[in-house]
């Protein structure tokens, strides 16, 4: 188990070099002059020069590169022309923001498909089955965005249920009477929202894979032998057949990762909620590069240790490989 | 179930070539599943929207045409009227003629992106599993690093490089970032044909490695090639759709992504629901439909998941 | 009262084609400490009697006629939740090793536990585990490897963990189902000296379901020769085996090698008859070497030729 952690580790390192190496040399054929993508020419002579020199934009390219590669493991991404502040302080404020909702989302998202594909599979072909596989057909193949903007009209604006964007309502945030629970139920109030939208697009497919891997599991011999132990039909199916069945539900969602990772950026840029994702876009449409790079790699490698994690829970799960 | 139709079709059947005949026997278990036909019949909707979104244009060029379509009567978002079925963007725009116009690009950048891809993938895999060794981890390597990154996203800091991306370029990187999942299950077939005798007979009488490649082994893999591109037009129009909504679709084409990118930064979209929920629906039908043809042919190509086989113990 | 009577069972399975009569008018017995060995080719019906001696037959079948005495108690009748508490605590199955018998992603000690705590729960995960250990003495396999998963077996492991969780909780009856194929010689032997010696430690009652008939001729007291969903012979294993009257069943013992004798292989030509619809006369006559004219026209009568040996064929002479 251990040596597989090192491997994969060491995998995702090569990668993040991969990655890296791309950018940079992009960087560099991009058309325009790269001095003035990484330095904002807002900056007075001495903070520019200070800049370059910390980038090492003025060293030969060898250099250059191994400065760039020194930048990113110890945290300098340059300056934002946007915000006028280290990038690095930024993207620090929020990482965290798109952690708990997202993670949310999709633990939530896979608790629930699973457990609801586990019960299509029982009563396969009667109206549940029917019905909630038709719900998780249509449910996966929405439109994010739109769903977001239908979400955000029917809830927030309609029926006033939630706010509409942002994280948090500067009202309680400021008050320094709020208490610690204040604020925690501010941020579920603007994070339902988001939530939901993101629960509804991904909860399908892990149905979906759930139900046809318990159709599968049910085929298995073991299967005959606990029932032939007398175990209720109820014990069969959460014993026996829904751990193996769990399987291949992992698998998918480590598959899935990068497409949810779009899904989240795109509802975070619609909901307004201050996460890597929406400081992306907003980047790039400011054409503010330090930002946009940093944020990039910041959830490339977010990916690449989710699957690691994904991969992990696998083989905890499946003895065949711990062992 | 053996009923005397299905006698005459089997034996109908036998007279074609078993090309034909291959067909004619996908055709009879895709006629069975429910899915598969609504998929179909929702695409051919589509494929009509596509065709038709010519005829606005030729009704009356100045009123209806997507981007510049200028009424004198309506200047501002109105709802559905005699003159615009589905009502007017905020610029008087007919909506009707844009949905029409986002059908045919969404078929256009799904099929285009799509086929690239499915030809990356499958030459690719096919390379990879025919030649082994070196050639094949790089490959597989390659395609598991390409495979993790969010396409989205890397279009985006792409686009934040290299300024705005046209159409064709979001294409060409649609396909260049796809390619990984379909040479995966094209490398796997390919290694298990390349064990069967017709391969070494092939070799035996002559043929190089590249004839034997594209001679024998693609003509066996494309049923499933074919099967995988369903699913890449669905994923290549998404994201083109996600890059419109955003702001980074080609400005000189209207696609549904940029029709809800223009009603939701006009701040139209809590009044103007004609305009909000069109595009929306075209995006998710087209992408389930496509889904459920991929299901449907899954069927076809996998005899066991037909449900009309019983087995008797 | 023997341990277990079978009468008159017949047994179908629904397919799209019609009624399948995998078995028809099947008749033995059987006694505590003795074994009964079902064999014939595959699809004749010996593993579908072994499923409806369990009550485990799969959707689509169903016991069509007759009836299955366990220790008096007619199972076909008896309703599911009573049959769940009688499987495994009165008739337990042994199944093939090489099939996927054991749950992979369990450990082999907790699932054999659980065939112990799904009957009596009172028992306690403590002492389930002192009894598996037991158990595992009882079949000769270590004790150090009980919190093993099941890949991490080998062939002959499975093989005895198998037959250990199916006296977990003393059966009378046991149906051990191929419970030798797919291993080795060696293992095979070893495997099958284990059960000879279980039986006569604990008194079992055991059917041996095989397709190899000189496995059975060494492993059983009675031999019940299967045909097409018929029995065709039965008696016991040395009568069987030394003195075979039906045709099919002269034909089976011939169609093993012998290391003396005979070296070349004498299949049986032919298959089997469609199971699907009626079949007027005996069902072996297309294969058998030496049909009458009435054959084919009425069905063959069970005759007797001593008290435990009889045969269902009008014609069969002394070989």
């Amino acid at each position: 188990m251990k040596a597989f952690i090192l491997r994969r580790l060491i995998q995702i390192v090569v990668i993040l070099f991969v990655i890296l190496t791309v950018l940079f040399v992009l960087f560099r054929l991009a058309p325009g002059d790269p001095l003035t993508r990484m330095v904002d020419p807002n900056l007075t002579p001495e903070e520019a020069n200070y800049l370059i020199a910390q980038l090492g934009l003025d060293q030969p390219l060898g250099t250059q590169y191994l400065i760039y590669l020194k930048n990113f493991f110890t945290g300098n991404f340059g300056y934002s022309f946007h915000y006028g502040r280290p990038v690095v302080q930024i993207i620090a404020q929020r990482l965290p923001n798109t952690i708990l909702l997202f993670t949310t989302a999709v633990i939530l998202a896979a608790l629930v498909g699973i457990s609801w594909g586990k019960i299509a599979s029982w009563h396969k072909g009667k109206a549940t089955d029917t019905l909630l596989t038709i719900a998780a057909l249509v449910t996966h193949t929405l439109f994010l965005p739109w769903l977001a903007l239908l979400m955000i009209w029917v809830f927030g604006y309609q029926l006033d249920l939630f706010p509409i964007n942002g994280m948090i309502s500067p009202e309680v945030w400021l008050n320094p009477q709020a208490t610690f629970w204040d604020r925690g139920l501010d941020v579920l109030y603007h994070m339902a929202l988001p939530l939901v939208t993101l629960f509804i697009m991904h909860f399908g497919s892990y149905l979906l894979v759930m139900r046809s891997a318990m159709l599968d599991t049910l085929k298995e011999d073991y299967i005959i032998t606990a029932r032939a132990k007398g175990l209720t039909e109820k014990a069969i199916r959460n014993h026996h057949a829904a751990p193996n069945a769990a399987l291949p539900v992992v698998t998918s969602v480590g598959l899935s990762l990068a497409f949810s990772i779009n899904g989240g950026a795109l509802a975070e840029t619609v909901f307004s909620w201050p996460g890597i994702g929406r400081e992306l876009v907003f980047a790039v449409s400011n054409n503010d590069y330090p930002l946009a790079q940093a944020s990039f790699l910041l959830i490339a490698t977010v990916v690449l240790f989710s699957n690691l994690v994904v991969d992990v829970l696998y083989a905890w799960l499946d003895p065949r490989i711990r062992y | 179930m053996s009923t005397a139709a299905d006698m005459t079709t089997t034996a109908n059947m036998s007279l074609h070539s078993p090309w034909r005949r291959r067909l004619a026997e996908s055709w009879h278990v895709f006629r069975g599943n429910l899915l598969g036909k609504i998929g179909l019949s929702l695409l051919c909707l589509f494929g009509l929207m596509a065709a038709l979104s010519y005829v606005p244009q030729m009704i009356d060029p100045a009123i209806y045409h997507p981007m510049t379509g200028v009424d004198p009567l309506v200047g501002h978002a109105a709802p559905p009227s005699l003159r615009h079925w589905l009502g007017t963007d905020f610029m008087g725009r007919d909506i009707l003629s844009q949905l029409l116009a986002g059908a045919r690009v969404a078929f256009l950048v799904g099929v285009t992106a799509a086929f690239m891809s499915v030809a990356l993938g499958v030459s690719i895999g096919m390379v990879s599993g025919y030649a082994g060794g070196w050639t094949d981890t790089v490959l597989m390597r390659l395609a598991d690093m390409i495979m993790v990154m969010p396409t989205l996203l890397v279009i985006l800091i792409l686009s934040s490089l290299f300024g705005r991306l046209s159409i064709w370029t979001v294409v060409l990187l649609i396909a260049v970032f796809r390619w990984p999942g379909v040479s995966r299950v094209i490398r796997a077939q390919t290694l298990s044909l390349k064990q069967r005798p017709f391969i070494d007979a092939a070799r035996v009488s002559g043929a190089g490695h590249g004839r034997i490649i594209f001679r024998h082994i693609m003509p066996n893999v494309l049923p499933l090639a074919f099967l995988y591109m369903t699913f890449r037009v669905t994923s290549a129009i998404v994201i083109e759709a996600a890059l419109a909504f955003l702001g980074f679709g080609d400005p000189s084409t209207v696609s549904w992504g940029m029709m809800l990118q223009w009603v939701w930064k006009t701040g139209h979209m809590f009044q103007a629901p004609w305009w909000l929920l069109p595009p929306g629906i075209c995006i998710s039908l087209i992408t389930l439909s496509f889904y459920m043809l991929g299901r449907a042919m899954d069927e076809v190509l996998d005899p066991r998941l037909r449900k009309s086989q019983q087995q008797a113990d | 009262m023997a341990l277990l009577t079978v009468k008159d069972l017949s047994i179908g399975y629904q397919t799209p084609r019609g009624l399948l009569k995998a078995v028809e008018k099947v008749n033995f017995s059987l006694e505590a400490g003795q074994s009964l060995g079902l064999v014939g080719e595959s699809g004749c019906g010996k593993t579908t009697i072994g499923m409806a001696l369990m009550g485990l037959l799969p959707e689509n079948g169903r016991v069509s006629g007759g009836s299955i005495l366990l220790e008096g108690r007619d199972l076909v009748t008896t309703p599911e939740d009573e049959m769940r508490k009688i499987r495994w605590s009165q008739v337990a199955m042994i199944f093939q090793a090489a099939m996927n018998a054991l749950n992979p992603v369990q450990r082999v000690c907790d699932q054999m536990a659980e065939a112990i705590l799904v009957h009596r729960p009172e028992v306690g995960r403590r002492e389930a585990m002192e009894r598996v250990a037991e158990l595992f003495d009882l079949v000769d396999l270590d004790r150090a490897r009980m919190r093993d998963y099941p890949h991490q077996y080998s062939g002959g492991m499975k093989q005895r963990a198998i037959i250990a969780m199916a006296l977990a909780n003393q059966p009378r009856l046991i149906i051990a189902d191929e419970p030798t194929t797919a291993l080795d010689v060696v293992v095979q032997d070893q495997i099958l000296e284990e059960i000879k010696r279980l039986q006569g430690k604990l008194n079992l009652g055991i059917i041996f379901i095989s397709h190899d008939i000189s496995i059975v001729e060494q492993m059983c007291h009675f031999i019940g020769v299967m045909y097409a969903g018929q029995l065709v012979e039965s008696g016991t294993a040395r009568e069987v085996f030394e003195r075979p009257m039906h045709p099919y069943t002269q034909a089976l013992i011939d169609s093993f090698p012998t290391l003396t004798g005979d070296k070349r292989l004498n299949p049986i030509p032919g298959e089997p008859p469609d199971l699907v619809g009626e079949i007027p006369g005996c069902r072996f006559c297309d294969r058998c070497p030496k049909p009458e004219s009435s054959c084919r026209l009425e069905p063959p009568a069970w005759q007797e030729i001593t008290p435990t040996h009889h045969v269902l064929c009008d014609h069969c002479e002394d070989y």
